[in-house]
């Protein structure tokens, strides 16, 4: 009889996504996850917030592509973090728009994402709140405890801080490799490799 | 809170049709308190409902998943076309991680834990803390917000996110709680516009939110 393999805290998906089995993920076919992506424990994320209003006139295909939530690859959601997708009153009707997050984007724990789009190699740090619609473009760092009001458009390479959020200062030149996160999520999973020294 | 086996291994993320999703379970911790639902409230399967008292859910009102409604301070009273997202905790334990009983009010009856007035917006991870507390018509209790004990909001205010208000606090009509615990009045006069898209926000949510109020009965 052949051996089963013990149970791992986290499912691994052959993109290489690795979600944790205590995670919450409700409305998984509007989930979007990119690849090698790192879904901690007591994450939620609400993939049945979708949008309503078809974008298009769908002629083609059955199956609308209703995408609630877009994560790029390499990202990693940290426990206890909410990803749900921003809504307002649009046209009368009262929509969810996508929430899309680029690539090597980490967000901290505690955290709730409440945005529009963020960017590539964005570090969100712990106990944020991002509100509705807010934009984040790529290369930024939001500091712990920050709370970015809702419809703020955060620029690149910024940093940014306080409650209300305010940019207080920019990524130096050689600031860019911090954002890279393959290293941290090999150290994630069911197997996880040491950190390189 | 154990978590019981999940549904199981999701394919790849561009994989098709069956695809579940991962909630795991939540086991009832405590007891299971009776209940008044109206007929047209939308609650999520995975709400938690806890607590000795009862818990009350008026007409249209939402409660997301996970929402946390806890009745072990009093009753718990959500008003007319509220919207509780998840991980919002009603009748939660103070920082210390007591459960404050409300005193009673001038006639002698015991207020309950927690009153939330009509077209209320309880917004993800606030803690509404039991003991008497009460939220306002058409208030916006923001993400993160705690409210203390016996606090009394008034109507129509803004509790931005990560705001605190301190027990037994009064907080006028009107007002909005911002950045640092910083306050101003809110005169724009929207009150009536935000109620009426609170309710186009209701009538999108319960299509939305599958219901299944028997699970608490």
């Amino acid at each position: 009889m052949s051996r089963r393999p013990p149970r791992g805290e986290y499912i691994e998906t052959d993109t290489g996504n690795k979600v944790a089995r205590k995670a919450t993920l409700v409305g998984t076919q509007n989930i979007m996850l990119g690849g090698k992506t790192v879904i901690q424990p007591d994450v939620m994320i609400r993939g049945d917030l979708a949008r309503t209003i078809p974008p298009a006139q769908s002629a083609s295909g059955g199956p609308a592509n209703n995408t609630a939530v877009a994560i790029g690859r390499y990202c990693f959601l940290s426990r206890g973090c909410c990803l749900r997708p921003p809504g307002r009153m649009y046209k009368g009707v009262f929509t969810f728009m996508p929430l899309r997050l680029g690539d090597h984007v980490f967000v901290g724990p505690g955290t709730v994402v409440q945005a529009a789009q963020i960017g590539n190699h964005v570090h969100i740090g712990g106990k944020v709140v991002i509100g509705e619609f807010a934009i984040i473009k790529d290369y930024v760092k939001v500091l712990d405890g920050s709370v970015v009001p809702p419809n703020m458009v955060i620029p690149s390479f910024s940093i940014v801080a306080g409650q209300p959020a305010r940019i207080i200062g920019e990524i130096p030149e050689g600031g860019i490799e911090a954002f890279e996160l393959r290293d941290l999520y090999k150290t994630v999973g069911n197997n996880p490799q040491p950190t390189a020294p | 809170m154990s978590s019981a086996t999940p549904s199981p291994v999701p394919s790849s993320a561009h994989g098709h049709h069956k695809r579940h999703s991962i909630l795991p379970a939540v086991s009832q911790s405590g007891p299971k308190p009776p209940v008044q639902f109206s007929s047209s409230c939308t609650i999520a399967d995975s709400a938690l409902l806890t607590g000795p008292h009862t818990i009350i859910v008026s007409t249209e009102s939402v409660i997301h998943p996970r929402a946390r409604l806890e009745s072990l301070g009093g009753r718990v009273t959500v008003g007319r076309r509220c919207i509780v997202h998840e991980r919002a905790c009603l009748g939660a334990a103070d920082l210390q991680g007591r459960y404050h009983k409300g005193s009673p009010d001038k006639e002698g009856r015991s207020m309950g834990a927690v009153t939330l007035g009509d077209y209320v917006t309880v917004e993800v991870g606030a803690q509404v803390e039991s003991g008497g507390t009460v939220i306002g018509e058409g208030t916006t209790v923001g993400i993160g917000t705690r409210v203390g004990a016996g606090a009394v909001v008034g109507k129509h205010c803004t509790l931005t996110a990560n705001s605190t208000v301190a027990a037994g606090e009064v907080i006028p009509d009107y007002t909005v709680i911002y950045s640092n615990g910083l306050r101003r009045i809110d005169r724009r006069g929207v009150s009536d516009l935000k109620n009426k898209a609170q309710a186009r926000q209701i009538d999108v949510l319960r299509r939305m939110i599958p219901s299944n109020p028997g699970k608490f009965q």
